[in-house]
């Protein structure tokens, strides 16, 4: 038996209590440090480095029965979603031109207009491997992280609209804040009469908010909302959301729209980071 | 006939650890190996809808070689795992190490009493102790800022509150302690 499962017979050492409030003031000092200086990031993605692997390992049986799923897909279901697909990516094509057509008309105008043209951008792809137990912030992590040149601050979006922001980056992962998170928000314009707001998540992950809205707004349900680019954050023109009422003042003197993310929170697995493409 | 060798009838605890208890105490690794394997549950993909229910099978397997291996797993333990916890689920360093050496020390003080009860009494006695350790994380949380605070979590502590007795169980067959006392006395 090692000496250290025996009680010694004469103690030698701080008392629990002393040694209870010894650990309760370490933890309070940490936790204003980390919370207004943030100065524990570094020991944070660390950690997050070495029990990245593990993490790894624990995940892969559960992917394993998925895609064990997957291999049982019937065999019309598979001709259908090519059909699909193959229509899809005809359609997309053909947007594609008009697009890169508009990109070098932009260009052009913007040398005529001397204007500094826009960096464009690189999407990474990713995938959601956890959703944190965390009560107070509503979050997720990828699997790409500053290995794949991955920053902190980047919008993250899906095929149908904006999801969240990039908040920390780890070495092979990162985390992302879902835009339905009470503290998250983005600045935004309606697309029918281009009027500028700022809609917020609620902390549900069906919902968002306009929380400050005119009595006598121009806001109709149904109005599709697109991020306006005002930020700096996330670029102009990305889906963000569809308002779905409009509730009247009842105790304070705005009214509030209740909205629906468009993106498909807490729905898919794969995501599309967005990152600022390197200039020559 | 030797009295301290043999389980009493009347249900007392035998005053020197008997049998398997005495041959196979636990030892650091055990403890060590089985906070990280407690710990890795806690990272599983869990459905995100669910999140809130998720319990907190660290805390469990802390609270229970507080009692049984006070020696091995006492307030360093808690607070490094904790710190462990906080890390990897991206919360407030210090938050689940504080509401953790909180919990230990409950249970240090309350250990003594404890080992003469069953493993219901114990639950018993353990089950505010969960819900409470949660609430602390909450308002902890709350007092240094960290936005608002989903009280649903709460319901988390009363699912590892329900879970203490299968766990108990699950610990006493893994580290190979004997069956206990209530049971060999019949009640």
């Amino acid at each position: 038996m090692s000496p250290a499962t025996q009680a010694p017979l004469f103690v030698r050492e701080m008392g629990l209590a002393t040694r209870f409030g010894l650990y309760l003031l370490i933890c309070l000092v940490l936790m204003a440090m980390d919370a207004r200086y943030g100065a524990m990031s570094i020991a944070r993605s660390g950690f997050n480095a070495v029990i990245h692997p593990a993490q790894q390992v624990l995940i892969w049986p559960f992917e394993f029965l998925r895609d064990a799923g997957g291999f049982f897909a019937v065999h019309n279901d598979l001709v259908r979603e090519r059909d699909r697909l193959l229509r899809e990516r005809g359609e997309l094509q053909a947007r594609l031109q008009e697009y890169q057509a508009l990109q070098g008309e932009n260009e052009r105008l913007h040398t005529l207009a001397g204007l500094p043209s826009e960096p464009g951008l690189t999407r990474v792809p990713a995938e959601i491997i956890r959703a944190d137990q965390d009560p107070f912030t509503r979050k997720v992590i990828v699997n790409r992280g500053s290995l794949h040149g991955v920053i902190a601050g980047r919008p993250v979006i899906d095929e149908a609209g904006l999801i969240g922001q990039v908040t920390q980056v780890f070495p092979a992962s990162a985390e992302v804040t879902l835009l339905t998170d009470r503290n998250q928000s983005a600045p935004v314009q309606a697309k029918r009469n281009g009027m500028r707001i700022l809609v917020s998540g609620m902390g549900n992950d069906s919902l968002l908010e306009v929380r400050y809205l005119d009595l006598h707004a121009d806001l109709k349900p149904g109005d599709i909302l697109l991020s306006s680019g005002l930020d700096g954050v996330y670029p102009a023109g990305i889906p963000v959301a569809r308002v779905l009422q409009i509730e009247l003042p009842r105790h304070n003197p705005f009214a509030r729209a209740i909205c629906q993310p468009l993106g498909g929170i807490g729905q898919h697995r794969h995501v599309v980071i967005l990152m600022p493409e390197k200039r020559q | 006939m030797n009295v301290i060798g043999k389980s009493l009838g009347n249900g007392t605890k035998p005053l020197i650890p008997q049998g398997e208890e005495l041959a196979r105490p636990p030892t650091r690794p055990m403890v060590l190996a089985s906070l990280a394997a407690a710990f890795m549950l806690t990272l599983l993909p869990w459905p995100e809808a669910a999140l809130w229910l998720v319990p907190d099978f660290g805390l469990l397997v802390l609270l229970y070689w507080n009692i049984h291996a006070p020696r091995l797993a006492a307030l360093g333990v808690a607070f490094a795992l904790g710190l462990a916890m906080d890390a990897s689920h991206g919360l407030l360093f210090g938050l689940h190490a504080l509401s953790y050496c909180v919990a230990t020390f409950l249970v240090l003080m309350l250990r003594r009493r404890l080992e003469f009860f069953t493993l219901k009494g114990q639950a018993a006695h353990l089950a505010p102790l969960f819900p409470l350790q949660k609430a602390l994380v909450l308002l902890l949380g709350l007092a240094y800022g960290q936005g608002q605070a989903d009280w649903r979590f709460l319901a988390a502590g009363i699912v590892t509150a329900a879970l203490w007795v299968p766990a108990c169980m699950v610990m006493d067959r893994l580290t190979g302690r004997p069956a206990r006392l209530d049971k060999v006395a019949g009640g």
